[in-house]
């Protein structure tokens, strides 16, 4: 084998200042160009897996919202969803749209966070800013129903834990207003800005071809022409509101970006169509979770999360396995994103369009 | 010589990687397909790919083998799309030549069975040599 020469090869991170999580990107580069990038983890690895294994579901519910610390949402709920499909647990009509809110609601808190991350790493500190003030909005809607901004342990077998007061309700139409109207104003500073274009267009592109063959999910394959790959359009909840997802065919860093927005904005109307069609009754429907396998995925802000639990009969998580999106946008990220890139200073900007989370990925 | 001290081994993770449920039953599959040990099989990929390619792997894999179904024969049997696109495993000019002489004995009237297990020998030897 012929030894491939190169100019240097660049370690960028583990700790990098724009990047929320550690990991070390090592590319190899001619000049500024970047010939291929390679990605090392395991700065932070949990083994959450394996604290999981053997303890009963009420604990394994609260581990599973701590694998990611930015969707904990999701993961709350595609475990539970799973113990419900193992023991066919009914969930009451508005539990499951009170799901859909506060999933939303999680979906667009990380979407913003994370555009706010790449505007601040291709240095538009003041739309990052805006941003961020928006997110903390979304974020006290959060608490506001659920009782807490992070690990919200919302949603439980058979249901939900508190129920959408009235005042909660209007509080929450007021506040969606106010969203659309901030997000669609800093969409269109994104879209039309001269230098976020110089930064954006063009750049860490993933061609419909190469997303499929890493699999690529999420906004990142949507970003690439490639709609269908959405949990939600099987998630029979999301069918009864008549979700259709948003798709862009540039898949550059642009597209991921726009992506993110319209995907905020998508949720801001799917949870005013939950509000209008929320039924009285009751939010919890009782159920014990028992014996049985599954492999159940949901859509999380980044993509596909996979779980696949094995119970027994008291409802001890016997055997569980987790895929995380970000290990397939991660992937392609690094293998086709990153290569050709035709700046080294590009890297950390087309790294961060691909909102990787390190913490799912190391799990 | 001293090495830079960023420059880890990076072995033991990459072993973590793989002893998870889903990359065991991948590294079990194509081992018993190919005809390696599974235990070569472990270290060829540890060697051969990056701790990124190696967590995704089986989604990979999944996906290259829906890919495969769709494949014309002899693609579909030898997996030449899955185990250069999906798994890389092998070399894409070296999984060439193989459909090329699997197709040629094929075209002289081998059995085309024979021909495939010809072509997984010849495999085989890629990955062990």
């Amino acid at each position: 084998m012929t030894k491939r020469t190169v100019d240097v090869s660049i370690p960028v991170g583990p700790v990098h200042p724009c990047w929320k999580e550690p990991a070390r990107v090592k590319c190899e580069t001619r000049g500024e160009f970047v010939l291929s990038a390679e990605v090392e983890l395991g700065y932070m690895k949990k083994g959450i897996e394996r604290i999981m294994r053997g303890r009963p579901w009420q604990e394994v519910m609260f581990l599973a919202e701590r694998v990611c610390g930015i969707c904990s949402v999701i993961h709350n709920m595609v475990f539970i969803e799973a113990l419900e499909k193992i023991s066919a647990i009914p969930v009451p009509e508005r539990a499951a749209l009170l799901r859909v809110i506060v999933n939303e609601l999680d979906r667009m808190q990380s979407h913003i966070l994370a555009n706010f991350s790449y505007c601040y790493t291709i240095e538009h500190e003041t739309l990052g800013m805006y941003l961020l003030d928006t997110r903390e909005r979304v974020m006290d809607e959060l608490e506001r129903i659920t009782g807490a901004r992070v690990t919200c342990a919302y949603i439980v077998p058979g249901g939900v834990r508190f129920d959408l007061r009235p005042e909660d309700a209007h509080h929450l139409r007021a506040g969606l207003d106010a969203l659309e109207r901030d997000i669609t104003r800093y969409m269109g500073m994104f879209e039309h800005g001269p230098l976020i274009a110089l930064r954006s267009r063009g750049i860490g592109i993933l061609t419909r071809e190469a997303a499929e063959e890493a699999y690529a999910v999420g906004p990142t394959a949507r970003a690439s022409g490639i709609p269908g790959i959405d949990r939600r359009l099987r998630h029979p909840t999301y069918q009864k509101l008549g979700f259709a997802p948003v798709s862009r065919q540039e898949g550059d860093n642009f597209a991921r970006i726009m992506v993110r927005f319209q995907e905020v904005l998508q949720s801001i109307g799917l949870i005013r169509k939950c509000l209008d069609i929320l039924p009285e009754g009751p939010i919890r429907g009782g159920g014990i979770p028992g014996a049985g396998e599954i492999a159940y995925s949901g859509e999380a802000p980044r993509g596909e999360l996979s779980y696949f639990i094995r119970t027994d009969e008291a409802g001890r998580v016997v055997e569980i396995s987790i895929q995380t999106p970000s290990i397939m946008n991660i992937e392609a990220c690094c293998h086709y994103m990153l290569k050709g890139v035709a700046s080294l200073a590009d890297v950390p900007s087309t790294f961060v369009s691909s909102d990787p989370c390190i913490a799912c990925t190391e799990r | 010589m001293r090495e830079p001290m960023y420059e880890k081994d990076l072995t033991a993770m990459k072993y973590a990687i793989l002893e998870s449920r889903r990359h065991d039953g991948m590294v079990r599959e194509i081992a018993a397909e190919i005809g390696v040990p599974q235990l070569r099989m472990r270290r060829y990929l540890m060697d051969r790919f990056d701790m990124l390619l190696l967590e995704n792997l089986p989604a990979r894999y999944e996906q290259g083998k829906k890919i495969r179904e769709d494949s014309p024969e002899p693609e579909r049997q030898l997996g030449s799309h899955l185990y250069t696109h999906a798994v890389p495993i092998i070399d894409r000019e070296a999984m060439e030549q193989i459909l090329k002489s699997v197709r040629e004995m094929v075209r002289k009237g081998t059995p085309l069975d024979q021909a495939i297990h010809s072509g997984r020998e010849r495999m085989r030897k890629e990955i062990t040599a």
